[in-house]
């Protein structure tokens, strides 16, 4: 059992992706922003956290930028649905730049998830 | 006005098999608009009366059909609802003034239709993050449902569909937004723009005997990001315009060089290529010079040029990043036009794969200018 922290401002695909994981009996934290995540993960360090890119306030991309400031080798999945100004594959490319491990394009199934959590543990 | 006529059918009929045979709608649009010309031709020069025409076009497309047993009659026709009949019989408007309208549309329609692609790019970008995340949702619930029904039950399987149509729907996103993207320096590569160039002045020097082409490269290798052959078509379509421009000899000077500073407009972009195709030919008036680049313009006699070639070239500068600039003039010793195009250099640092030289002849063939 893993301790995951899942950051997304899409209140439906931040529950789904919780309640996939909870069925894999891992430990969940659902954060709707950047900036509560970024709360939560200085409060509790996750073993493992999964984010959006995209998002209000604080974007997927500082996150990851501070979080793998903060801790050493941290297993990181960015996802990403695409923006309106540059394509997800770019998200995704420096995402994985700055630290992310694993780079999970969104729409994604529950098999897609659990392969980008494998490769993120290495 | 038999032999006029049968010349003219002769010529029909072979532009009639380009139209229909076109590769693409570009080129097709071309071989239209070379259709137009001759019609145009015809009537206002040679006094041909439209309904003249309107028969050539009939005996063009049933001597095509019966060459090509494959396409039915309908489909030729059909392809082809040529503005020579549909002027003829229509009202209001005089023959010349039609074609011209008809020129118009072709333009119009070209603009509508770059529009239209334009605003599928933006709306497949636009939705794209938010059609994901809802898909995404839609995905992982059915498949969380489908956990908790029993195997072999009817909402099983209707979960399965559900799932069978998200994935059709990621499908979709995915090839919306690769369309979106396919124009996006597709198919580019470095290539040696000198190696290009010297091609395309071996293809006019092979065609245009009685010119002199000289040429002064003070860089070589000049290596840009291209598709193959575009920077051969760019000088020979600027070189067929240059020999257009002189009476019936003279030399086309092509000068190769790093660009300036201040010839470099992009982004901090320290180096650029510029090539400079230069003609004493009669030069051009700035109201000329204003109107060169558009699609269709030409000052060439009637049947000599489309009009296309110099709006090629600006639009395949464009797109290789770079700037074309022309001046010009009517008199004096120094009469002639140099066209000037700066293209971006790539450094040393960005070739990861290498030179590779332009492709062939292949450009000869595309060289739409006349």
């Amino acid at each position: 059992m893993a301790h995951i922290l899942v950051i997304d401002d899409d209140v439906l695909l931040r529950d789904v992706v919780t309640q996939m994981l909870e069925k894999d009996n891992h430990y969940v934290e659902a954060a709707c922003d950047g900036d509560e995540g970024l709360r939560m993960f200085r409060k509790n360090t996750p073993d493992i956290v999964i984010t959006d890119i995209i998002m209000p306030g604080t974007e997927g991309l500082e996150i990851i930028k501070e979080m793998v400031r903060l801790v050493d080798d941290l297993p990181i999945v960015a996802m990403s649905g695409g923006g309106r100004h540059s394509s997800y594959t770019n998200n995704l490319k420096i995402a994985k730049a700055l630290g992310a491990r694993a780079m999970l394009p969104k729409p994604f199934t529950r098999t897609e998830l659990f392969e980008a959590i494998t490769v993120a543990m290495g | 006005m038999d032999a006029l006529k049968e010349t003219t059918e002769k010529e029909y009929c072979k532009i009639l098999q380009q139209v229909v045979f076109a590769d693409d709608p570009d080129n097709r649009e071309i071989h239209l608009a070379d259709a137009f010309e001759l019609g145009r031709n015809s009537v206002s020069q040679l006094m041909m009366p439209p309904d003249e025409l309107v028969s050539i076009h009939h005996a063009a497309v049933l001597r095509l059909s019966e060459e090509h047993p494959e396409l039915t009659l309908g489909e030729v026709a059909g392809l082809l609802t040529l503005p020579l009949i549909e002027i003829s019989m229509s009202y209001g408007m005089s023959f010349r003034e039609q074609v011209e309208q008809r020129y118009q549309d072709i333009v119009d329609r070209r603009l509508q239709q770059a529009n239209k692609l334009e605003a599928v790019g933006t709306l497949a970008a636009g939705i794209s993050h938010d059609f994901n995340n809802i898909l995404g949702s839609i995905i992982g619930y059915a498949e969380l449902i489908d956990d908790e029904l029993p195997e072999g039950s009817s909402g099983k399987k209707n979960i399965k569909h559900l799932l069978t149509a998200s994935m059709r729907a990621r499908d979709l996103v995915a090839r919306m937004l690769a369309f979106a993207r396919q124009g996006e320096n597709c198919g580019m590569v470095v290539v040696d723009a000198v190696s290009e160039i010297r091609e395309a002045l071996d293809l006019v020097n092979v065609t245009e005997k009685e010119f002199t082409i000289s040429l002064q490269t003070g860089i070589a290798p000049a290596s840009v990001m291209a598709k193959p052959g575009q920077v051969q078509q760019i000088v020979m379509n600027l070189c067929i315009n240059a020999v257009d421009a002189m009476a019936q000899s003279g030399e086309i000077r092509v000068y190769v060089e790093r660009a300036t500073a201040s010839q470099c407009g992009y982004d901090g972009a320290a180096s650029g290529l510029c090539v400079m195709v230069s003609d004493r030919g009669h030069g051009m008036t700035p109201e000329m010079q204003e109107r060169i680049f558009d699609p269709f313009f030409t000052t060439k006699e009637p049947g000599k040029g489309t009009g296309l070639g110099l709006s090629i070239v600006h639009s395949l500068v464009a797109e290789l990043g770079g700037e074309l600039t022309v001046e010009s003039r009517t008199s004096g010793d120094n009469c002639g036009s140099d066209f000037r195009f700066i293209l971006p250099l790539v450094s040393d640092e960005q070739q990861g794969t290498g030179c590779r030289r332009s492709c062939s002849r292949l450009a000869a063939a595309q060289c739409m200018g006349r």
